[in-house]
């Protein structure tokens, strides 16, 4: 039936794939507790930089749930110049069980602590 | 012939048959780059491999499977394999795909280090549909004559009768390729939504209509005038009407998939399903022109 060695190569590699994919899929699916999406942001302080637009600061939004979120509203305000200012921002999609990084943007490097929230979000 | 004369014989049926292998391979991954193409440029079908829940996943490449299996069963030139055959085969035809659907999206850059594994695996298992019906099609259908076990044909009326029911699998398979195109996106959600109730049924007379016609009287290779045995649906006009119902149960079926019916009133799904069975039903027809007109009346036609 299989006629040489790259035949026997292709049927290998092949099984291997579809085992990895399907294996993975259905361990993935049991394993999956059904939790609801958790989307969370977390602030990294010592990286902001200044920027021609002003200052940035990055954050990384999370989702610890099990089920993914669509339209991630953030929100962080801080003082900055002696006035407060908010900056905001919205991700499309964040799927169950990954991250991504975002930066807020203000003025000048802001003074003191900068609030961050996760504001709302949909579920697709 | 002398044994050294024996060896250099073996030898190089050897080196052909490797050579036709690895062209076997390489065939299935360029008609499944191929096919699958459009979908691996289309964002919905990257958000759709996170979105979509495993189960449902795995529904459509078991589906997808199935129609592998069968389609390298009906067409081309490997009619005589057996079963065993044919699962290895379509095991491979998968493989492929997988193959191929991973290396594409990491040149896309969809897929990476900084990508879950959750989301990377529904995305490489989403595009490897459309590359493996691309894979199956190069298997079957774009081999140069002669290559593939023996063949001394390339048209489709030379093959053997494909039944009734084997048209309309192969129907299906190609409705299910063809939607699967646009299902993903917003598109046919926006059409049938908007659509009133006659526009649908314009809809729904136009496509069976211009279906009948590209099978049935456009002359396309593949097509015929005659029907080929004596059962209920391999008249022209009942032969369009199955295929074209067919068309419509596989786009119920994607859209569903998609979640594209969730939530959403009686008439915005049957408009859905109408303007997505638009080009379910065009799929249909095609498939139903690359089997051919089959033998017996149909052959003289099919061989056109």
């Amino acid at each position: 039936m299989r006629k040489n060695w790259v035949e026997w190569g292709a049927l290998g590699i092949s099984v291997v794939a579809i085992a990895a994919v399907v294996g993975f899929l259905v361990f993935d699916g049991l394993s999956n507790r059904g939790t609801r999406a958790m989307p969370s942001v977390e602030l990294d302080m010592a990286g902001g930089y200044a920027t021609e637009i002003g200052y940035v600061v990055p954050a990384t939004v999370r989702n610890d749930g099990d089920a993914p979120a669509e339209r991630v509203v953030l929100s962080a305000s801080a003082r900055v110049d002696g006035e407060q200012q908010v900056s905001s921002f919205e991700i499309d999609f964040l799927p169950s069980r990954s991250e991504v990084e975002v930066y807020f943007g203000f003025a000048a490097e802001p003074e003191g602590e900068i609030a961050v929230r996760v504001v709302a979000f949909g579920v697709p | 012939m002398s044994e050294a004369g024996k060896r250099s014989v073996t030898r190089r049926q050897a080196r052909d048959s490797v050579n036709q292998s690895a062209q076997d391979l390489v065939r299935a991954a360029g008609g499944g780059l191929l096919i699958g193409l459009p979908l691996l440029y289309t964002m919905e079908m990257w958000w759709h491999g996170f979105l979509l829940p495993h189960w449902k996943i795995l529904l459509l490449l078991g589906v997808t499977f199935v129609i592998v299996i069968g389609y390298s069963a009906l067409s081309g030139f490997r009619r005589d394999r057996s079963l065993l055959q044919l699962l290895v085969d379509a095991v491979e035809t998968m493989g492929i795909a997988a193959v191929v659907a991973t290396l594409a999206l990491l040149a896309l850059g969809r897929i990476g280090p900084d990508v879950g594994l959750r989301e990377a695996v529904g995305k490489v298992a989403l595009q490897m549909i459309p590359i493996a019906f691309g894979a199956s099609l190069a298997a079957t259908q774009l081999a140069a004559p002669g290559e593939d076990d023996g063949d001394t044909g390339s048209a489709a009326g030379d093959r053997a009768a494909v039944g009734t029911l084997g048209r309309l699998f192969v129907a299906a398979g190609a409705a299910l390729l063809f939607a699967l195109n646009v299902a993903a996106t917003e598109e046919p959600m926006l059409l049938g939504i908007e659509a009133g109730p006659w526009l649908l049924v314009g809809v729904m007379i136009g496509s069976y209509l211009v279906t009948l016609a590209i099978v049935f009287y456009a002359d396309f290779r593949g097509g015929r005038s005659a029907p080929i045995g004596k059962g209920v649906v391999s008249g022209p006009f009942t032969e369009t009407a199955a295929a074209y119902a067919i068309s419509l149960i596989v786009s119920l079926l994607l859209l569903w998939s998609f979640g594209r019916t969730d939530g959403m009133g009686l008439s915005a799904v049957i408009g859905q399903v109408v303007m997505l069975g638009v080009v379910a039903s065009f799929g249909a027809a095609a498939g139903r022109l690359l089997v051919g007109g089959g033998g017996g009346e149909g052959a003289g036609e099919g061989g056109r």
